[in-house]
């Protein structure tokens, strides 16, 4: 038993030496359909009208590690409004998963994943339920109720170091657990994880430097691609009609649309919440502009109307709208997803998330840190 | 104990077997890394670029089913794109039942004889203003807002979209810059099923670089009692400097001789839920529809021998084990996952009682062929249907391959 964990361990030592030598150069951006070091899944909601389903995979030939952190950006008091006396908590979780050669896993954040190797696996003629069946990657932790945040994980070696393996990717299914206003019964949106591609030249430390220049924190300069100088959506007007139920004579519809907004920069080290605050840029089909901004402190799933009510089909006069996001001057960067709620009377609500394009880098570096080891 | 006795079985042959995996896939990973060093896929779909690719758009106005495409201008200055409907609705000879592939077309009367496949592309050109968002019914097309049988000044919200800026009574807040010129017929057929493509022009319609639109799709069906919406983002593929602006574009690794755009990706990578496995948070069965298009296009010719490829699938399990099956595409390709290889669903290696897990990793190449004239890369998208809705994504992607893939203008 011991020589095989020799053997193990020096494959692995082997395996990662080789895998960080050839790592890919420098790629442009953060990408949500690249295999990457850094995944972000910005939307993770378990708070009794929705539960989500997070994917991750390793596209590579070797086995990869990775250190995942919940974070907890429910109110200190769900009962009652946000406030400065009702700040969020962000509370961060975090575990290790593992992921053999090209491994798919997945678990709902309501339930976690056990390690059980006699987790029943589908079959023929008629089991369909296996939800635990697979290798497991770890045993990861079930979300408390309430809980609405981000689930963001890192590529590290056996030791736990960070790496630049810029092996895992991601999807996040979010599914709607009531009829309610806001969505029907069972349906469902899907999102990929916003992905941060590492750079060679990743020193391991706890301090990862996404994008900016080299400094005291990040003396051989950027470890990941920066987060986006700009972050582009394509929206509808909040209240605007949705033309296909009009078209079959099914309306009055209405369509409203949330960002969910993650800083890039994050201390988990000393707990300290990243505040961003966010400019927008919109266009109207006229190519009439306007402008507003919001703050954003941890994580923010922000209703458009909620920001301002510049974004109303009244205010902009037009249905569909494209809007710049950026952060200003010198805060942090952020990334961000997107969800259209689409209600139609007599028939409930529709969701569709959206992954968000995005355009160059911050100049400056964000930096996620992560504790330390005992 | 002989429980305990059999997991730590269980775990030491794990154990062992990784410990003898690991070198070889740790050097096959690092050959995979050192051949991406060469080929990094730069198809994108959450940036901006000079070619849009919707590759699955879907029209049943029977039974409320529409795509709504919005299409985003993000540079200061106007763009011109000239798009392309491909038209990939398969015929029923006999008119005996629908022959489209996908599944809200499943409950239909399915066409008694063999389908017959179509691909017809018919082009049109829109004009974006800076910054302007323009959006269109894929079965209506859209016009000048004004020609709206809603008159002069129609409410902006309570008409099917169209374009707002005519050139004449109106033109944007600076006054220079306006839609005239822009105008998107209707989808060819109802039902109908296809791709469409957008390609930055100048006013002579010669290809530009101008890596500047950004666009998305959102299949919706509303019914008296249900709606629901799915929504991908169109893939964008970027132009490079040493564009030459003719009709020929050539599309593989930046740098290479005659190379105008980037290329297409080596691979594609679907994660999935295997079909027919039971949803563990609604209980809902899932199943999955792929769609595949082809990078190399003839829309000069009309030439589907240029657009044909045999796509290996690579199927991995949570347990790691691996599937693989093949299938031709040729022009469009529109399939639910476990009819890949075969017609019973629940005996393909995309089931989840065959694979035996609930998720998956599906590895999609096209099969180089080694022709001059085309390459054999594929874009797609995937869409989750469950029995309360749909989700639709974009598919990730890997590594660029030496071949060019060419889109042949008329």
């Amino acid at each position: 038993m011991g020589r095989t964990r020799g053997r193990i361990c020096r494959s692995l030592a082997v395996g990662l030496a080789a895998g960080w030598v050839l790592v890919i150069p420098a790629h442009a951006e953060v990408s949500t359909e690249r295999s990457s070091s850094i995944i972000i899944f910005p939307k993770i909601i378990y708070d009794g009208t929705f539960d989500t389903i997070v994917q991750v995979s390793n596209t590579s030939n070797s086995v990869v590690f990775a250190h995942c952190f919940y974070v907890d950006a429910s109110l200190t008091d769900p009962t009652a409004p946000p406030g400065p006396n009702n700040p969020p908590l962000w509370q961060e979780v975090d575990f290790d998963i593992a992921l053999t050669k090209q491994q798919p896993t997945h678990w709902v954040v309501s339930m976690g994943r056990t390690t059980n190797p006699f987790d029943e696996a589908c079959a023929l003629p008629d089991r369909t339920d296996c939800n635990d069946a697979g290798f497991d990657p770890g045993r990861i932790p079930p979300v408390p109720p309430g809980f609405t945040g981000e689930l963001k994980c890192i590529e590290v070696d056996l030791s736990g170091a960070p790496i630049s393996g810029n092996h895992l990717k991601g999807e996040a299914t979010l599914l709607s657990l009531l009829d309610s206003p806001v969505s029907r019964f069972g349906d469902a949106s899907k999102y990929n994880a916003v992905g941060i591609v590492g750079l060679d030249t990743n020193d391991t430390n706890n301090v990862l430097c996404l994008g900016g220049e080299a400094s005291s924190q990040c003396p051989a300069g950027p470890e990941y691609e920066g987060c986006p100088n700009e972050v582009l959506v394509s929206h509808y007007a909040e209240g605007a009609r949705n033309p296909v139920i009009e078209a079959q004579s099914n309306g009055p519809s209405s369509v409203a649309t949330y960002l969910t907004v993650v800083p890039c920069t994050e201390d988990f080290e000393f707990q300290i919440p990243a505040s961003v605050r966010v400019q927008f840029e919109i266009y109207n089909e006229f190519e009439e502009p306007f402008s507003t901004s919001t703050t954003v402190t941890c994580w923010g799933n922000l209703a458009l109307s909620s920001i301002n009510p510049v974004f109303g089909i009244g205010p902009l006069g037009s249905r569909f709208v494209n809007t710049r996001m950026r952060p200003a001057g010198t805060d942090p960067g952020f990334v961000a997803v997107m969800e259209e709620f689409h209600t139609q009377p007599g028939a409930g609500t529709a969701r569709s998330a959206l992954n968000l394009h995005v355009v160059g880098q911050r100049p400056r570096a964000d930096l996620i840190v992560v504790p330390g080891g005992p | 104990m002989k429980r305990l006795q059999l997991r730590r079985g269980k775990e030491m042959a794990m154990q062992q077997w990784l410990g003898k995996g690991l070198v070889a896939a740790v050097l096959a990973g690092g050959i995979e890394s050192g051949s991406c060093r060469l080929a990094r896929a730069d198809v994108q779909s959450d940036q901006t670029g000079a070619i849009l690719v919707f590759p699955k758009l879907i029209v049943d106005t029977t039974q409320g089913v529409d795509t709504l495409i919005r299409i985003h201008n993000a540079s200061r200055s106007p763009i011109i794109l000239q798009c392309f409907y491909v038209n990939a609705t398969p015929r029923c000879p006999d008119g005996s039942g629908t022959c489209i592939p996908n599944q809200r077309f499943k409950s239909r009367e399915q066409c008694s004889v063999r389908c017959e496949e179509q691909w017809q592309e018919t082009d049109f050109r829109i004009v974006l203003t800076e910054n302007q968002p323009v959006a269109w019914l894929v079965s209506r097309g859209a016009v000048d807002c004004r020609s709206t049988p809603n008159g002069a000044e129609p409410p902006p919200d309570d008409n099917a979209p169209c374009f707002p800026l005519d050139g004449v009574f109106r033109v944007n807040p600076r006054g220079n810059q306006s839609n005239a010129g822009s105008r998107v017929p209707p989808a060819p057929e109802d039902p109908f099923i296809g791709e469409l493509k957008c390609i930055a022009v100048d006013e002579n319609d010669r290809p530009v670089v101008r890596n500047d639109v950004y666009g998305n799709a959102s299949i919706v069906e509303s019914t008296r009692s249900r709606v629901d919406v799915s929504a991908y983002n169109a893939i964008a593929i970027k132009a490079l400097p040493n564009n030459n602006g003719d009709k020929t574009l050539v599309l593989g690794r930046p740098g290479d001789p005659g190379v105008e755009y980037n290329g297409c990706p080596n691979l594609l990578i679907l994660d999935h839920f295997f079909d027919l496995a039971t949803d563990p948070v609604t209980g809902d069965t899932i199943t999955t529809d792929l769609t595949l298009v082809p990078c190399s296009q003839d829309f000069l010719r009309q030439d589907p021998a240029k657009s044909t490829s045999t796509v290996q699938f690579l199927v991995f399990n949570e347990f790691e084990q691996r599937f693989s099956t093949s299938k031709l595409v040729r022009c469009f390709r529109e399939v639910q996952l476990s009819n890949i290889d075969t017609r019973t669903n629940d005996r393909s290696i995309f089931s989840a009682q065959v694979a035996g897990t609930l998720t998956g990793q599906t590895r999609i190449r096209g099969v180089a062929d080694g022709a001059a004239d085309h390459g054999n890369t594929l874009l797609g998208v995937a869409e989750e249907y469950r029995d309360s809705g749909t989700a639709a994504f974009n598919l990730h992607a890997q590594g660029v391959r030496p071949q060019n893939d060419f889109l042949y203008l008329p």
